[in-house]
């Protein structure tokens, strides 16, 4: 039986304009994506990684090509249905955080919540727990500015997850985080995806980074020009957590030659993707 | 997004940055109240001038006056009958007509024991008179449905009964009794006789009852002082009783037939003073000549509008000029949270709603701007009259009839449709001056937004 895959892009392209000139940011992607995954795209810098990724979430159209959600064809959403598809079905994870300034730590959390027209004793009740489990129940009520980098990226992270979204997207979450901390971070995403079997998207251009997904696509100059399995992933937390610590060096010799996804099952193929209103 | 999220958010935003927040509204108030308080002073210029007006007469009261009227008319004027007095009361907004016809001097009688009056007898239509506004001062009125004569009298009508065996007997209205007591006296009335000698009978007394008086005034004619109304048909019965005693032929007559009469005079009344130039307008047109407050309200009226749409155009430049201080905090406050509507576009949030956010705050502002600017005007209009009383209701007035005498105490008036109309008025400048900004807003590129500093 031929499984529907959950995210599928087909030959998209994307040119940025520049009075003359042309940059060819994107070139012919084709990928799939299965439900639950954790999927990482590597990259250098300026090698179309977010630009991928953007087109993803319907935050800039693509010069050329399709993006399928359980088949639903999303590319020629207006910016409406973009909105509401995001609201239900997106998470967020910004490197630079991105949380709203004049908000305490549980606003920004519920704000997701309230765009679905929640009511504010419900969503309150749900951020607070959400909080509570990426650590941070003690800081509910600070503002940004009041935090650590780290405690807003969880709060960032709590955010993005508060919604239970189907999918949940990540560009250099960990970018301005130190090594411990981006540990952290990073198991905790990992984590959450997989308690709810979420399919995780996380961009970045660090090999360490990386191993903690099931696997990795790499990207150079806007060509996918790997995808493959994480072979560390079989190997213990523990373990992953010292290679970030002493073994970035070892990544290269790390690599192997799997040129098909092999993505994990995804319990239900075909999840519903809504792309409905809020309720 | 629920419209309280939307309401709170707003609020936050707006409360976020107090000062500019509060000098926005500033320019609004000061707007507002320039309005307000420069269409007050229109308002009670005008409220002056009306006062002044409604004591010189009835402001809704059309007298037509027929000049052709009397035995035939050859003039091509229509015939002021009572077909055509049925024909005006048709028309719209007409509340009440009656003809007014003053019987000839000596023809009729009213009589009280040895006292007679011989005034001045009007016939009118009785149901009219109160619509017309005559004020009753003791008794009722007649309903016009009285079998026997019914009499209403004037203020003073009773004081002009006189003795003709003592002609020198006078009762003083200001001083004393009149000689006759309304309500426990008998009345007749009678015809005259022409010639008093050549009759061998005397004209027949009818019994008469007297309903009450009138309240006299004035402004209101002499009728309502010194006359006495009977209803038209008993005048005419009176008349026709008149030619039938001396003998005159009913050709020569002129009130015979109280279908074939042409009057003379008419009262109409309106319903409303602002139909007043409708109904005389449409009157004239038939012919006849027309008297009402019309021709001294119109230019007085028209030259208070003028003032205060002066007086209101230089408050709606001060608005003007806040409605650019609420677009300029806009577009600042879009700059400022570029970043912010950014993160709200990629977290789902609908453009409608980041809409309805910055017009909200805008509405706001202005709606704010307008309950504060209100409060202050009422304490300005408040300072102003009491400083400035009779002031240029005060001079208009005395421009135009040598004061307008305790009607124009009230300098500046704010009707509640002004309180109404600056609301809405700042509310809407507030809305479309948010209105560009959160186009802008909802314009903004959510990618660039976030990548935005
Ligand atoms: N708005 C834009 N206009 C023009 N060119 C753009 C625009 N956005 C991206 N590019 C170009 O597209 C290419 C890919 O950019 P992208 O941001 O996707 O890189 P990246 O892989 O995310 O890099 P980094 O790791 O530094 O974030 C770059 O060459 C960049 O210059
Ligand atoms: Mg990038």
């Amino acid at each position: 039986m031929e499984k529907t895959p959950f995210i599928e892009i087909r030959g998209l392209k994307k040119v940025y304009k520049l009075g003359k000139e042309r940059v060819v940011a994107l070139d012919d992607i084709n990928l799939t994506i299965q439900r639950g995954e954790i999927c990482c795209i590597l990259g250098t810098s300026g090698s179309g990684k977010s630009t991928l990724l953007n087109m993803m979430a319907g935050l800039e159209r693509p010069t050329k090509g399709k993006v399928l959600y359980s088949n639903k064809d999303v590319t020629r959403f207006d910016e409406r249905r973009w909105a509401l598809f995001r609201q239900k079905n997106i998470g967020f994870v910004f490197q630079s955080y991105n949380l709203m300034t004049g908000l305490s730590g549980v606003e920004n959390v519920a704000m997701p919540l309230m765009f679905r027209g929640m009511d504010k004793d419900k969503r309150t009740r749900i951020a607070k727990e959400v909080l509570r489990e990426v650590g941070l129940g003690n800081r509910m009520k600070h503002k940004p500015t009041q935090m650590s980098g780290g405690q807003q990226q969880r709060v960032g992270i709590a955010r993005a997850f508060v919604t239970n979204p189907k999918i949940v997207f990540a560009d250099e979450p960990t970018g301005n985080l130190d090594s411990k901390t981006t540990t952290e971070v990073m198991e905790l995403m990992v984590n959450k995806s997989r308690e709810n079997n979420q399919t995780f998207i996380l961009v970045t251009h660090d090999n360490g980074i990386a191993r903690y997904a099931d696997r990795i696509v790499t990207i150079v100059d806007g060509k996918i020009v790997r995808d493959e399995k994480n072979e560390s992933i079989a190997r213990t937390r523990e373990q992953i957590a010292s290679d970030n610590a002493q073994e970035v060096r070892q990544q290269a010799a790390a690599e192997e030659e799997t040129e098909v996804s092999a993505p994990i099952p995804a319990d239900e193929a075909a999840a519903n993707m809504s792309t409905e209103g809020a309720e | 997004m629920k419209i309280f999220d939307q309401i709170a958010m707003c609020l936050q935003n707006l409360s976020r940055r107090k000062v500019r927040t509060a000098l926005t509204t500033m320019g609004v108030v000061i707007g507002t109240c320039a309005i307000v308080v420069m269409i007050s002073l229109g308002v009670g210029l005008q409220k002056s001038q009306e006062a002044m007006l409604a004591q010189m007469g009835d402001l809704t009261k059309i007298e037509i006056y027929n000049y052709s009227g009397g035995a035939g008319g050859t003039s091509s004027v229509p015939n002021l009958d009572d077909s055509m007095i049925e024909q005006i009361a048709a028309y719209d907004h007409v509340d009440v007509i009656t003809p007014v016809v003053q019987a000839e001097w000596g023809k009729i009688n009213i009589q009280c024991g040895d006292y007679i009056y011989q005034d001045s007898i009007y016939g009118v239509y009785p149901e009219a008179l109160e619509k017309l506004g005559y004020v009753l001062k003791e008794g009722k009125y007649p309903t016009g449905k009285e079998k026997d004569y019914t009499i209403l009298f004037g203020e003073n009508g009773p004081y002009s009964f006189y003795n003709p065996k003592n002609p020198e007997e006078w009762h003083d209205p200001s001083s004393g009794d009149p000689p006759v007591d309304i309500f426990s006296d008998d009345f007749t009335i009678s015809v005259n006789a022409q010639d008093p000698e050549g009759n061998a009978k005397e004209p027949e007394k009818y019994d008469a009852t007297v309903t009450g008086v009138l309240v006299g005034d004035w402004n209101k004619g002499y009728e309502t002082v010194y006359g006495a109304f009977l209803s038209i048909d008993q005048l005419y019965k009176l008349y026709q009783e008149y030619d039938e005693f001396n003998g005159i032929s009913s050709t020569s007559s002129s009130a015979f037939n109280p279908r074939k009469i042409n009057y003379n005079r008419v009262y109409v009344k309106v319903t409303d003073m602002k139909y007043v130039d409708e109904v005389e307008t449409k009157i004239k047109d038939l012919g006849y000549d027309t008297y009402s407050m019309e021709t001294v309200r119109k230019p007085m009226q028209e030259q208070a509008n003028k003032m205060m749409l002066i007086l209101g155009s230089l408050g709606g430049i001060s608005l003007l000029v806040a409605a650019m201080g609420i677009t300029n905090t806009m577009i600042m406050s879009i700059y400022e949270r570029t970043r912010e509507i950014g993160i709200m576009k990629v977290l789902g949030c609908v453009i409608g709603d980041i809409r309805t956010v910055f017009l909200m705050e805008a509405g706001l502002i202005g709606f704010g701007g307008g309950v504060i600017g209100v409060i202050l005007s009422f304490a300005i209009s408040i300072v102003l009259n009491v400083l400035g009383g009779g002031g240029l209701g005060g001079l208009m007035g005395g421009y135009y009839y040598g004061g307008g005498g305790d009607a124009a105490t009230q300098i500046s008036v704010i009707p509640i449709w002004l309180v109404g109309l600056a609301l809405v008025f700042s509310t809407l400048i507030g809305l479309v001056s948010g209105f560009s900004p959160a186009n802008r807003a909802v314009k903004i590129s959510a990618l660039e937004a976030i990548k935005h500093e």
